[in-house]
């Protein structure tokens, strides 16, 4: 099989982007968060007052920031890529600490809402609502703080020159995870926060 | 390979725009607090359009052929159907 990361990128491939096993993680992935994303709907259907009460008391300004952090990553994410593509480890690698940077805004703006509801004594057991938000905001959550320990990963060994344009699967399949947890938020964000 | 990364930029630049707009319609929507099916599904619609745009265009799959194109449609349709249903149940009852 010809190696994925070698072919013209306009040439119809085969096989995604990055390293194959990546995939099989990332499609296990994304089958437990449908779950988890279909029983919060069906719940709800049993306490539409409850969640609709409940789901006031989220910040959704942080929510929207957070989003706006995870998109822009994903985005720079991709111009890592290209930049690899061309040749250019040192535009990758910088593009790479600014996804994380935004990364990085995740999570304290993630963490002061955890604050702020513990604070306030809200728990796993404080009701359906709250326990549907604070497992899957907080499942997510490490699925960030893993992603940006591989994106770092990445740009170390961007950084020390070991992808080329013709072998930077490493890179792809950073890259691939940081998408899936942008693309699980994208679903989330609505769910959550703004669906009533 | 420059005109290749070029068109990739673009592609990357105008899809990264597209979900920046449609996340400001979701939260506009959700400060309105504004309630009802259809406009639940219509946020829940952009949500998937938002999904599939990354998949196919962050993700790369969008110029894969076989199927391997198909995970991320039909993890967002799967889902998506799911979740329109309980709605739409939950509005009727």
């Amino acid at each position: 099989m010809q190696n994925p990361t070698t072919i013209n990128p306009d040439e119809i491939r085969r096989y995604p982007p990055g390293d194959l096993a990546i995939w099989v993680f990332i499609l296990a992935e994304l089958l437990v968060f449908a779950i988890f994303f279909s029983a919060y709907a069906f719940t709800r259907m049993n306490n539409v007052e409850l969640f609709n009460e409940f789901q006031l008391t989220l910040d959704r300004q942080a929510a929207l920031i957070n989003t706006i952090a995870l998109i822009t990553s994903s985005y720079f994410v991709v111009r890592a890529v290209l930049s690899v593509q061309e040749g250019d480890n040192q535009w990758c690698v910088k593009w790479l600490l600014a996804a994380i940077g935004m990364g990085m805004i995740f999570v304290v703006v993630k963490f002061s809402e955890f604050s702020h509801h513990f604070g306030n004594g809200i728990n796993l057991s404080t009701n359906t609502f709250y326990m549907f938000y604070l497992s899957l905001t907080f499942f997510h959550f490490m699925h960030v703080i893993l992603g940006m320990g591989i994106l770092a990963a990445v740009a170390y060994k961007a950084h020390k020159g070991g992808y080329t344009p013709e072998d930077h699967i490493g890179v792809e399949t950073g890259a691939s995870y940081w998408h899936m947890v942008d693309l699980v938020w994208l679903i989330l964000f609505p769910l959550i926060y703004v669906m009533r | 390979m420059d005109t290749f990364t070029h068109k990739g930029k673009r592609a990357a630049t105008i899809v990264y725009v597209i979900l920046i707009t449609f996340t400001f319609i979701t939260f506009l929507i959700g400060e309105s607090g504004a309630s009802s099916l259809n406009i639940s599904l219509f946020v829940l619609a952009l949500a998937l359009i938002k999904g599939e745009l990354v998949g196919a265009y962050f993700m790369g799959l969008g110029g894969i052929r076989g199927l391997w194109r198909l995970p991320i449609i039909i993890w967002l349709f799967i889902p998506g159907s799911l979740i329109t249903i309980a709605f739409y149940l939950s509005a009727s009852t």
